[in-house]
């Protein structure tokens, strides 16, 4: 379990979860907004509460 | 990776959810238990005598955590007004931890020996006889009720469970000895943990009435000793800030 | 009540969906928050009237704090959260609950037991002295066996759901679930004195318990009374309204943003202690991220009126809908403000602390929770809420009562915080601790009328429902006396 000290350091926590962070949130972002025909659909979902009374 | 499979496959969302929520508390809390230096190293700080132990558990029993911190921080307004700030070492034998988040009341780790065991005595019975514009309840009752210790063996064994090191054996009070010298080691005794309560309440007179032994002598125990055992003389400051 | 959720079953939407459960945990949503909240504002009164301790053993400050918050917390919040989700998840998925009625009661039952044996456990000193987790062990593995048949129950509805795709408030519940479970039992790893005693130590100390209580204490705000809120809220707002969350991508965005960094804040809590420096540092950092997801949720949700800002002026059940996600929006940011170290050093052990925590579980936890009821209520029992000017007056009643209670609590919190660390001229202590005590009365005096003012609220809409009810549950009646004549 030593490895784990590596963590509690600044020097190297700092540049590796700026990294990881920017590197996932680009990510995300990019699959949310990146394509028009996929933004059309994931925004289709929105009215899956608005349908529930019609069944 | 498509995020349409994580919106319908349930499985691969509550993997995700896990992991995700996992992180923050792996990282902060596993390292805690592996790195040397969280706790310092001092001399004086001791597992609680039964009586002192007993003393805490009506602590924890009637919530005094909620207006009290046993938390000094490195202030100097706080250095004048409690004392050195709180070490890591002072609460490492503290199962559960008092730290507390309020401070409706002053702290109080380091309350031992500020005042008398008679202050306490009536303080605890009626703040405000003391005190004028303190908010704190009286506590008459504790004065009234005779303290159980009949499973008080069985505390410090739950308690040596956890890592507290109180000794069962001849090895382990022979350790015990070593670490913390003759006359502690013989205090943290299992098999003789009701002797040593009876004597110390009788000796102490906490709640300044010798004819029996109450919560309020096992509670004053507890508030005498708080913040006492780190002879505070013996350390240069700049020892500490290693360990922040 | 029971009575009154058997005759209507089967009656009116022929329950295609277990309402029944529904049902029960809405009513005990009202009965815990009069119960919880009145003894918060008796114990807002015994800290400006220390005489109404009364000498008792079971009702000092130290014993009935615990029972106010996991009143609030785990039988108003937590009831809340059941009915809500239950009713959110079945409605999402077309299906019927997971487990037949057996399972969902049992989580009912077990919960209910497990708020009141806890509330009363405390009366009589029974506590584990770690803030909201006070629950002795025995009461521990109880709510960890209801706990584990809700995810069961959860997952399995999810399953069972005819929509392909899970609605994004599920997503929420269900962090919720998984997040309190993984805290629950870290947070309450315990060795009891002997098999048949309440009494227990915690497995950890000093440093590292600490830091596990408040990654417990921190999360349980952020995912018992934050992500499971705005699950509520995703279905709730869009509902109230009648048309769609403002943007659905802006919602899967922020939900991994928030479950992600939420976990990491707690050691804010610990700043200048004895725990190390780093851990503060890296929490602080964290806390400070968690303003944009918190940020992110608020405006998706108000932004969902947009084009229909008049609802505002005509329906109140949205002003309770919205003025919660202004509140949540400032104490997301007030949050993350005192998360920072100097600011931290003057408010952290004050009233600050406290009237921050309110404006989140009151203006932001109740109010929610109060819309979403008022939306929810009359439609599980086939009707119409029974006065609407009574829903009007609750709301005034609640918004005056948060504004006095954060008001004051800010003033003599900052008090408290500036008096501790004034000098005078010669560098010495400029005032003794119990002046600091004796110049917050008036603030505490006022916190307790803000109190006064929400728990009347509270009742109002106790007694609202309970006529709504009524009124839905005799119109039952008269269908089936039709239906049957």
């Amino acid at each position: 379990m030593e490895w784990l000290l590596w963590f509690t350091r600044f020097e190297n926590t700092k540049p590796l979860s700026l990294a990881i962070f920017f590197i996932v949130f680009c990510g995300i972002l990019f699959y949310v907004f990146g394509s028009k025909k996929r933004g059309e659909r994931l925004e289709s979902h929105k009215n899956i509460p608005l349908q529930d009374d019609e069944i | 990776m498509k995020h349409d499979k994580i919106e319908r496959n349930l499985g691969i969302l509550l993997v995700f959810t896990m992991l995700a929520i996992s992180a923050g508390g792996m990282v902060e809390i596993i390292p805690l238990f592996f790195i040397k230096e969280t706790i310092e190293k001092v001399e004086g700080v001791r597992p609680y005598t039964p009586l002192e132990q007993r003393g805490r558990d009506i602590y924890t029993r009637e919530g005094c955590y909620l207006c009290h911190s046993q938390m000094i921080r490195p202030f100097r307004d706080e250095a004048l007004r409690y004392g050195h700030y709180s070490l890591a070492a002072e609460s490492k034998y503290d199962h559960p931890f008092q730290w507390g988040s309020k401070r409706t009341g002053p702290d109080l780790a380091r309350v031992g020996g500020k005042y008398s065991n008679d202050w306490h005595t009536q303080h605890l019975i009626a703040p405000r006889s003391l005190v004028p514009q303190s908010v704190m309840p009286n506590y008459p009752w504790l004065a009234k009720t005779n303290l159980d210790y009949s499973d008080i063996e069985l505390r410090l064994k739950a308690l040596r469970t956890t890592g507290v090191p109180y000794s069962n054996s001849q090895a382990e009070y022979e350790r015990n000895v070593k670490d913390f010298g003759e006359d502690v080691a013989k205090t943290l005794h299992i098999p003789d943990a009701e002797k040593n309560l009876v004597a110390q309440a009788k000796l102490g007179n906490y709640d300044t009435d010798p004819s029996n032994i109450t919560e309020l002598d096992a509670l004053v125990a507890y508030l005498q000793v708080l913040g006492t055992m780190v002879d505070f003389k013996k350390y240069d400051d700049d020892y500490f800030v290693k360990f922040r | 009540m029971a009575t009154a959720s058997v005759t209507t079953a089967g009656v009116g939407t022929s329950e295609q969906y277990n309402y029944d459960i529904v049902r029960k945990f809405a009513i005990m949503t009202l009965v815990w928050g009069a119960i919880g909240m009145f003894v918060g504002v008796y114990i807002a009164s015994e800290l400006a009237f220390p005489f109404l301790n009364f000498d008792s053993a079971y009702i000092t400050f130290g014993r009935l704090r615990p029972v106010h918050t996991s009143g609030v917390i785990f039988g108003f919040g937590g009831s809340a959260l059941f009915a809500t989700s239950y009713y959110v998840v079945q409605r999402t998925c077309q299906a019927r609950l997971f487990g037949g009625e057996r399972l969902a009661n049992f989580t009912f039952w077990g919960w209910q037991a497990a708020v009141a044996l806890s509330a009363l456990g405390y009366m009589f000193g029974y506590t584990q002295a770690r803030e909201y987790a006070e629950m002795v062990w025995p009461v521990d593995l109880l709510i960890l066996v209801v706990w584990v048949s809700y995810l069961a129950i959860y997952v399995g509805t999810l399953m069972k759901r005819k929509q392909p795709h899970i609605y994004v408030a599920n997503w929420f519940y269900l962090a919720f679930i998984l997040a309190t479970a993984l805290l629950h039992i870290f947070n309450n790893l315990q060795v009891p004195v002997k098999l048949f005693s309440l009494e227990s130590y915690s497995l950890f100390s000093g440093t590292q318990d600490a830091m596990t209580q408040w990654w417990y204490g921190h999360n349980a705000v952020g995912f018992f009374l934050t992500a499971a809120f705005l699950g509520m809220m995703y279905y709730f707002v869009p509902k109230q309204a009648g048309r769609p969350v403002y943007s659905y991508r802006l919602s899967i965005l922020h939900f991994w943003a928030i479950i992600f960094l939420y976990m990491w804040a707690g050691a804010h809590h610990l700043h200048w202690t004895a725990l190390p420096d780093w851990t503060g540092t890296l929490a602080a950092t964290f806390s400070i991220m968690l303003l944009l997801p918190s940020w992110g949720g608020m405006i998706n949700g108000i932004m969902t009126l947009s084009g229909a800002w008049d609802k505002l002026r005509t329906d109140p059940v949205i002003r309770f809908l919205i003025v919660a996600l202004s509140f949540y929006g400032m104490s997301t940011f007030e949050g993350p403000m005192m998360s920072l170290k100097d600011v931290n050093a003057l408010s952290h052990y004050t009233d600050w602390t406290v009237g921050h925590v309110h404006s989140g579980a009151l203006g932001w936890v109740a109010m929610i929770t109060f819309g979403s009821m008022y939306h929810m209520v009359p439609r599980i029992w086939n009707t119409q809420m029974y006065s609407l000017r009574l829903i009007n007056v609750h709301f005034w009643l609640a918004t005056i009562g948060v504004l006095l209670y954060i008001v004051a609590m800010w003033i003599s919190g900052i008090m408290q915080g500036l008096m501790w660390r004034a000098f005078d001229d010669f560098g010495n202590l400029q005032y003794s601790f119990v002046e600091s005590v004796a110049v917050a009365h008036p603030f505490y005096v006022m916190r307790a009328l803000g109190g006064a003012f929400f728990l009347t609220g509270m009742i109002i809409m106790c007694y609202n429902m309970y006529r709504t009810i009524r009124q839905g549950s005799t119109e039952a009646h008269a269908g089936l006396n039709v239906a049957t004549a």
